[in-house]
């Protein structure tokens, strides 16, 4: 690796300006795809010297696909990248470290137990004999902050820094290999505002010193206030690229969405079980959630929109007792919900959660002990379990909600994605909950059974339970639930009726901007 | 802050032990004090390469065993005592490589690895010791030493260099650990191997990212503990005299407990070598007072047992509370930016 010399980091004018505006990276022609299914198919890219250049896209897009393919996680089947004009192959994320790409990673890569300039050259001490040379590091590191305007202590401990320090410690440690491109995925999604303040700032120290810069974001206000152009994807490919003072929030949404497809439904008003209702008011958890109340009646279908850490997976767990309430309250049909998750299942509450794999079932059991896990109460006496009951339970779930294959002793682990979500939902399904909450209940599953997802979903709203369904999926959310919430920066921000929602307009308002359909709630 | 704490409780201890009891405040026992520091302070001073690593070895006990073994057999070839000594160190070190192989290589986990491999080596210790009697049932025999110059090496400064200066009633052992333990102390802080042994303990994945070998770190790290292990090892035969096969069982838990008692998280990026040190003297500070207030030894289990939960109690409640105060000052801080906006 070449560390970064300090003789040679002083600023030189002259070779400043030559490089602000110039082409470092171009993508053309990228195509990839996995097991037959295209997920790229001809995308390209260029980011250019001193600018901030925006990728934006619906989940699913292409965004990931083409930054692996970039920084050399994934290998492209077509297509060709230059680095500053000359062809390059990128094979390994060390060929893209030679390019002098850099990728600041959503989850932080610093360890907390060492210093600044410790993690900044850890990997390649300089120092002869295996002594590392401390003050030669912290000289470097003040160099390299200086040079890029940052303030930072050399010897602060990482652990002590808070999130947007942490970021440039990140930054200085790509610096400091030579990185002419960083790559930023999500940066804010763990920063309070004013440490996104704080880590723009850092952007535009970094941009007048002609660093080229990728922003991937879904929030708008930030793409409109630092990128120089942006890059739409839908669907594995580059729908346009916009300069600065094309952006805007419409043109923005309606490139990332495409053709608008209305659903005419033309179900009458359904019935409401009005004693069957749940009441929040003034739920907090800690910076996540704050201050929010609803109610939602029994056989009402209530979606949940909003972008990954808008606090709508806090709130369903808060709802169900997997997180602890900092303040606020639940009722159901006037009793106080309790905080124990066991005494929450007993009067009725259900919850699929996001992460099937790590939350949802235990791999290594079988399907039935999956199933009948939540209904022990249910299946045993004085502590030992009915076998006969269990495996009617089971059997019966089974055959109900159509789980292959049908063999209660078969292992969860090796299911495939639909059927292990299946079993989570069927778990529930067949306690009938009186509410049932739903974390992204069809990520990973195929068309076939995400309708049958929906068809078990809505059949259970018919007998009068409250279904709560927090989803990132537009056309789900626009489809299948009566009213939708959408969530930003721990509260509600807008609402909608199914006939008011638009995927553009449940877009724009979960990156903070009021659409003008459906009615605004801050 | 959290050493001065440690060593502030040990002062207080000898404070308390040497008015109470009048046979605790004098040379012979500091002397005596001294030397079973320094033996668990060895262990614990290699153990602390593995566990600010991550890790945990629980074979250290087994080293002890076995090296005493073949470090008396070995005596017997009437070599110097120093060649003695290399000869335990490199012994163990071969010990610690084999532990070191078979998790980083063969990719099983560090407690069972160590559990077994700690057995195999009291096993090996037994082996050795059996083939020494010519019996295959039978006690084990406590091997006498007649090796004179390796004797002495277990003995006293005085027993070596003539009765001069004021470490004469101390044991060669205990400086040979202080001074190691200082040079250790450089070594985890100073040295690249020291750095990137805290960074794969703190964090392993941001280690691997920034191209630290995580299997190399490991494995030389318990060739360090095992090779700690053959010293001290060596040393205690040496004292003793002989060396039996029943020698070292249960030292590996005492080991870890003084480099949990020093500051050394089990979770691993924390502490250093002055913890394991300190940590080696605070309980064998405890085990000796009470032995000499003639307290019943089922007491001073109990007693170790409790200052370890203290211990580990006071780290977590500790780390909390400075995590709050970060945070309320973070979030001060940022508020005041906020204003500023």
């Amino acid at each position: 690796m070449t560390a970064l010399n300090l003789e040679k980091s002083a600023p030189l004018p002259s070779d400043v300006e030559s490089r602000a505006g110039q082409t470092m990276l171009t993508a053309m022609g990228i195509c990839k795809q996995f097991n037959g299914i295209a997920v790229l198919t001809d995308a390209g890219l260029d980011v250019r010297y001193g600018e901030v250049h925006a990728l934006m896209g619906e989940n699913g897009a292409g965004k990931s696909t083409i930054i692996k393919i970039i920084t050399g996680v994934y290998q492209k089947d077509a297509g060709a990248i230059f680095i500053d004009g000359q062809p390059v192959e990128i094979n390994s994320r060390q060929d893209a470290r030679n390019c002098g790409i850099s990728v600041i990673y959503q989850e932080l890569s610093l360890v907390p137990a060492l210093t600044v300039a410790e993690n900044i050259f850890l990997g390649q001490e300089p120092g002869r004999y295996g002594v590392t040379a401390r003050q030669e590091m912290r000289a470097r590191v003040r160099a390299l902050a200086e040079r890029y305007g940052f303030q930072i202590d050399p010897d602060a401990v990482v652990d002590s820094l808070g999130m947007a320090q942490r970021q440039m410690v990140e930054i200085l440690k790509a610096l400091s290999v030579d990185a002419r491109l960083i790559i930023m995925d999500e940066p804010t999604s763990s920063l309070s505002n004013a440490e996104s303040e704080r880590l723009f700032e850092t952007i535009d120290a970094l941009r007048r010193s002609d660093v080229a810069i990728l922003y991937i974001s879904h929030r708008l206000e930030e793409v409109y206030r630092l990128s120089d152009r942006l890059t739409v994807m839908r669907g594995g490919e580059v729908v346009g690229v916009l300069q600065k003072d094309e952006i805007n929030p419409k043109t923005v949404t309606t490139m990332m969405i495409g053709r608008e497809i209305h659903y005419a439904d033309a179900r009458t008003e359904k019935k409401l079980f009005e004693d069957n209702v749940l009441e929040v008011s003034h739920l907090s958890c800690g910076k996540l959630l704050r201050d929010v109340s609803f109610k939602a009646y029994g056989g009402e279908i209530l979606g949940i929109g909003g972008l990954v850490g808008s606090g709508r997976t806090e709130l369903v767990k808060c709802i169900y007792g997997a997180l602890r309430r900092s303040g606020g309250s639940v009722t159901l049909g006037g009793a106080p919900v309790s905080k124990s998750i066991r005494k929450n299942i007993r009067a009725g509450f259900g919850f699929v959660p996001e992460d099937r794999r790590v939350e949802g079932f235990i791999p290594a059991q079988s399907i039935g002990r999956n199933i009948a896990i939540a209904s022990h109460d249910r299946l045993s006496k004085a502590g030992f379990m009915n076998a006969a009951a269990e495996n009617r339970w089971v059997e019966d779930a089974i055959k109900n909600y159509d789980i292959r294959p049908k063999d209660r002793n078969y292992r969860v682990a090796n299911l495939s994605g639909g059927n292990q979500q299946k079993v989570v939902l069927g778990r529930w399904l067949a306690r009938e909950p009186g509410v049932l909450l739903l974390d992204e209940p069809t990520v990973g599953v195929d068309v076939g059974v995400r309708a049958e997802v929906y068809e078990y979903i809505r059949y259970l709203a018919s007998r009068g339970s409250i279904i709560i369904m927090v989803s990132s999926d537009l056309h789900e959310l626009t489809r299948v639930p009566d009213r939708i919430l959408v969530m930003y920066g721990g509260g509600f921000f807008h609402q909608f009726t199914r006939q008011t929602a638009t995927q553009t307009a449940i877009l724009l308002a979960a990156s903070g901007e009021h659409p003008e359909e459906g009615e605004a709630l801050v | 802050m959290r050493k001065l704490a440690t060593v502030g409780f040990v002062l207080i201890l000898m404070l308390v032990f040497s008015l109470q009891a009048d046979n605790f405040f004098n040379l012979r026992n500091f002397s005596e004090l001294s030397f079973n520091a320094a033996f668990l302070g060895l262990l614990a001073l290699g153990l602390s390469f593995v566990m600010i690593g991550g890790g945990i070895d629980l074979s250290a006990g087994g080293i002890v065993c076995v090296v005493a073994i073949l470090c008396s057999r070995f005596s017997f070839l009437g070599t110097p005592g120093i060649v003695v000594v290399v000869f335990g160190v490199v012994c163990g070190a071969f010990f610690g490589l084999c532990n070191g192989l078979l998790v980083s290589r063969a990719g099983l986990t560090e407690f069972v690895t160590t559990l077994a491999t700690g057995i195999l080596y009291q096993g090996l210790g037994l082996l050795f010791a059996f083939r020494d009697t010519g019996k295959l049932s039978g006690t084990l025999v406590s091997m006498g030493i007649t090796n004179k110059s390796y004797l002495a090496l277990g003995g006293r400064f005085s027993a070596l260099f003539g009765a001069r200066g004021a470490l004469k009633d101390f044991h060669l052992m205990t400086v040979i650990w202080i001074v190691l333990a200082v040079a250790m102390y450089f070594v985890l802080r100073r040295t690249n191997f020291g750095l990137r042994t805290y960074a794969i303990g703190s964090h392993p994945k941001a280690a691997e990212m920034s191209g630290v070998d995580i299997r190399r770190v490991k494995t030389i790290g318990f060739v360090i503990c095992g090779a700690f292990a053959g010293l001290a090892s060596a040393f205690l035969v040496a004292n003793m005299s002989a060396a039996n096969a029943s020698l070292g069982s249960g030292y590996e838990f005492q080991a870890i407990a003084a480099c949990v008692v020093g500051g050394i998280a089990l979770g691993g990026g924390k502490g250093d070598a002055v913890c394991a040190l300190i940590g080696s003297v605070f309980l064998v500070t405890i085990l000796n007072g009470l032995y000499k207030f003639n307290i019943p030894t089922y007491w001073s289990y109990i007693l170790q047992g409790v200052i370890i939960i203290v211990a580990t109690v006071f780290d977590a409640s500790f780390a909390s509370f400075a995590r709050r105060l970060r945070e309320r000052r973070a979030d001060r801080a940022s508020g005041e930016e906020a204003m500023r906006l």
